[in-house]
């Protein structure tokens, strides 16, 4: 299938103003301002498939937001190629946002003292949508999204979980083919959180809605996304399915051990011993040295066991391993 | 397509006019402020002027004639222009709500021109044609026909005069991030000083708002033609009625300066 | 005391960081006071003197007024309110100190920071453009100083309980700017008093606005005789205490509607 979105070399660069110091810098600045040069994203490319729900992942300040205004059209690259199904972003602003949908978690898109309602209502009108299909879409969202408490209630009355709502509803209304979420679950308690996962799962899956999605909350990734693309210092540190990623920068895998006698020395060849007390021990264990069934067998082989688990490593370890130990710079 | 974007604007402006009118009464007393705090100082002009008799050979009536015309025009203004207060503009660009509007498929200038619309001014108005009133109960102008048509015209002239440099001001924070107060110095200051008889200031100042802003062409000179006064400058005749050119040519100056301006924002300004 | 200090101190080196905008406010200041330097010698024009004042004397009052904008902020000042509306007035009022000394500290750091940056630069700035009165004895400046100090300290007394109706209104701005623009007419702001019509100066001399502009121009200007100064730095000092037990009974009131409304 052909890519709904192409990104090739993708860089933007900044100049920024320096403030000097004292009355005599501030007169300077006036003057003559001091400029310095940032490279916020550089060379950045990768391709996204029709349907797709990818994480796009980073530490703050690493060119995340930089790069999703040059994707949504707000920001124009220094050089490299952006393309969404055939469009350039910047160069046809209104066209463009027509054909996408957009969530910042952080500030609503709807009018603040309108009715949730009449919001929706000026949706449809500034994005052309038809009567037909609109009522359709809004029948379906107000349902699956359970809006209809507050429909009529300003905007600025909600709370953040129907806020959240409202405004995923309003970013789907026109049926877009590419949907940007930014931090969709913010500040929300862990019920709300699942509503809006789920939702948007449902919107990947049954309308085959291409998603970017950036979040600090990394079960937002674990639950959504098969997909992760990675960027710190402006450079793209990895592109892969989160298996992969777990595969590569994963951390060690425990296993825990319930015995059915006691033994006084449990440890074992290939695998570090954390914990022993009792009847329960603890192992660590590398996936590229030791399988997980060679590690059992191995155990059962030498001792009885009643009882165990695995357990992967978490995908908060491995982020935050790429994020702390630049794991991925050359 | 030029039909939709005044629907939009509509659109918009009602969203902004129901919500304020929300509280009719404290809308009211907020009119009400609004235009009492403006009068406080014809007022303290006038009681003063008692003691004076004219301002640079102008009387109260005559001054007042200025200051009613300025007053209407900027209050209309400034109720068209809110959106691009660069006061609020700039805490506009600043919490991201500027990219919020350039991600709707609508004309981003409407959608700032709708963004605000601060009905409030309405009082700044109703000062405007109080001290307007006063002007003709004192010194009544006779109202011939060229008269009674050109004067809705340089109404218009300075809503663009001013409005442009609004427009203006607000572009410059996009280098700046920061509001510059100093853009005040030609919006609030140019309402200030086309309020009194322009030949009243030092050389230097008419100079630079004759040639460079030509802030003396849109209140000062229609003013001499209304009041059927010489001009001390000795400018050509037809000085009075450059009003409109200077309003558009401000305006459609700092249009264009505002499309260069987004395009630096959007990164290819540069 | 010594926390008083403190917190007027950190409040007076917050201003000095606004460089830019100190810059910015000071040029605009200077701007508007040309224009009013100018409508003043244009009303002198045909009257060298009008009620013991010359258009030395009112080219030199152009200029203290806008040299005092900011150091008395004229046009508005909003602290309380908004820390009323955000409701930070609960972490406000749980300070070991009275909410009234803890607000007068930061403003009167806040005012002296203006009072140097704004206030002092202009005056020097408008030496410059125009010929301007200066006060003849190091009385007169002694007098001066004195007039400034409690100028400030009634001006902050009357923005306290402006900004106290913010307890019982959310919209409490409108009303506030209404409060403000009162004082550009009465205190002697837009224009000096004893140009105004005597039945005027006469109402004015009931009310406290005088105390915070016109008392410290007639005393820079000398327009006052010595008996006169001492009355009027006197009268200062008694709108500064009245106002300040007024404001105690508002604040008072105000607490016991947020208490009873829960904040």
């Amino acid at each position: 299938m052909n890519a709904i979105i192409k990104v090739e070399h993708l860089s933007k660069t900044f100049e920024i103003t320096q403030s000097q110091k004292g009355w005599s810098g501030a007169l300077r600045g006036l003057i003559k301002p001091l400029k310095k040069k940032i490279a916020a994203v550089k060379e950045v490319s990768f391709e996204l498939k029709p349907g797709e729900l990818v994480g796009y992942l980073g530490p703050n300040g690493a060119g995340k937001s930089t790069s999703l205004k040059m994707l949504t059209g707000l920001l124009v690259p220094t050089s490299g190629v952006v393309q969404v199904n055939g469009l350039v972003p910047w160069r046809d602003r209104t066209k463009y946002v027509a054909s996408i949908g957009a969530v910042f978690g952080q500030r609503t898109t709807l009018w603040w003292d309108l009715p949730v309602q009449e919001s929706f209502d000026l949706i449809q009108y500034m994005y052309r949508i038809p009567d037909k299909r609109y009522r359709h879409n809004m029948d379906l969202f107000r349902d699956i999204l359970g809006l209809d408490p507050f429909i009529n209630t300003p905007v600025r009355s909600l709370s953040l979980g129907q806020r959240m709502r409202a405004d995923l509803c309003a970013a789907l209304l026109h049926d877009p083919k590419l949907l940007f979420l930014d931090e969709p679950t913010i500040g929300l308690d862990v019920v709300a959180k699942d509503k809006i996962r789920q939702f948007i799962k449902h919107v990947n899956e049954e309308r085959k809605t291409t998603i970017i999605l950036t979040t600090h909350d990394l079960q937002d990734v674990e639950k959504l996304c098969e997909r992760v693309i990675i960027i710190d210092h402006g450079q793209l540190l990895f592109d892969g399915t989160l298996e992969a990623l777990n595969n590569r920068f994963g951390g060690q895998r425990t296993l825990q051990v319930d015995f059915a006698e006691t033994y006084p020395d449990v440890s074992i060849e290939g695998a570090g011993l954390i914990s022993h007390e009792g009847l329960q021990a603890t192992y660590q264990f590398d996936r590229d040295i030791l399988s997980a069934s060679d590690l059992i067998s191995r155990l059962s082989n030498r001792y009885k066991i009643s009882d165990l688990s695995v357990r992967e490593p978490a995908i908060e370890d491995t982020i935050r391993r790429i994020y702390v130990d630049k794991l991925l710079e050359n | 397509m030029l039909r939709r974007l005044f629907t939009t604007y509509l659109k918009f402006i009602q969203i902004q006019i129901l919500s304020q009118i929300q509280y009719p009464f404290s809308f009211l007393f907020d009119v009400f402020t609004n235009g009492i705090s403006l009068l406080i100082f014809f007022l303290s002009l006038s009681l003063v002027l008692q003691r004076f008799d004219n301002v640079g050979g102008w009387r109260l009536g005559e001054i007042a004639f200025l200051w009613g015309t300025a007053e209407i025009a900027f209050g209309l203004m400034d109720m068209i222009f809110s959106g691009f207060d660069p006061d609020s503009f700039s805490v506009m660009v600043r919490q991201g709500t500027l990219d919020q509007m350039l991600l709707r498929p609508a004309n981003i200038t409407i959608q700032i021109f709708g963004s605000r619309f601060i009905l409030r001014r309405l009082g700044r108005i109703a000062e405007g044609l109080i001290i307007f009133t006063i002007s003709q109960v004192l010194s009544p102008i006779v109202w011939t026909l060229p008269r009674l048509l050109f004067y809705p015209v340089v109404i218009f002239s300075q809503i663009l005069f001013f409005g442009g440099l609004f427009i203006a001001g607000s572009t410059i924070t996009f280098w700046t991030i920061e509001r510059i107060e100093a853009v005040n110095i030609l919006t609030y200051g140019g309402n200030e000083m086309i309020s009194y008889p322009m030949h009243i200031y030092p050389d230097w100042l008419i100079k630079f708002f004759t040639y460079l802003i030509p802030l003396i062409f849109i209140n000062y000179y229609p003013a001499l033609f209304f009041l059927g006064k010489p001009d001390p400058f000795g400018m050509p005749a037809f000085a009075p009625f450059l009003a409109p050119l200077a309003g558009l040519g401000v305006f459609l100056a700092s249009l264009w300066f505002w499309k260069f301006g987004l395009r630096y924002y959007q990164g290819t300004g540069s | 005391m010594r926390l008083f200090l403190k917190i007027l101190r950190l409040s007076f080196r917050r201003q000095l960081t606004y460089r830019t905008a100190t810059l910015a406010g000071l040029v605009t200041n200077l701007f508007f006071g040309v224009l009013r330097a100018s409508v003043l010698i244009a009303l002198f024009n045909a009257q060298p003197s009008v009620n013991g004042l010359t258009v030395k004397g009112a080219v030199t009052f152009a200029g203290l007024t806008q040299g005092v904008i900011a150091y008395l902020s004229i046009f508005g000042w909003w602290d309380i309110m908004q820390s009323i509306e955000k409701g930070s007035i609960g972490a406000d009022l749980l300070k070991p100190m009275n909410f009234f000394t803890y607000w007068l500290a930061q403003d009167i750091g806040r005012a002296a920071a203006q009072f140097v940056t704004r206030g002092l630069v202009l005056m020097i700035a408008f030496g410059f453009l125009f010929q301007i009165t200066l006060p003849a004895s190091p009385a007169q400046w002694l007098a001066f100083a004195f007039a400034l100090i409690l100028s400030g300290l009634v001006s902050f007394a009357w923005r306290f309980i402006i900004n106290l109706a913010a307890f019982w209104s959310p919209n409490a701005i409108g009303f506030g700017r209404f409060a403000f623009s009162l004082t550009w007419i009465f205190s002697g702001f837009a224009m000096p008093l004893r140009l105004f019509p005597d039945w005027f100066q006469q109402f004015c001399a009931f009310t406290p606005f005088p105390a915070m502009i016109n008392t410290v121009i007639e005393i820079f200007l000398g327009t006052l005789t010595p008996p006169e100064t001492l009355q009027a730095l006197l009268l200062q000092a008694a709108w500064f205490v009245g106002l300040s037990i007024l404001s105690q009974f508002i604040l008072k009131a105000g607490i016991r509607r947020l208490v009873i409304q829960g904040g």
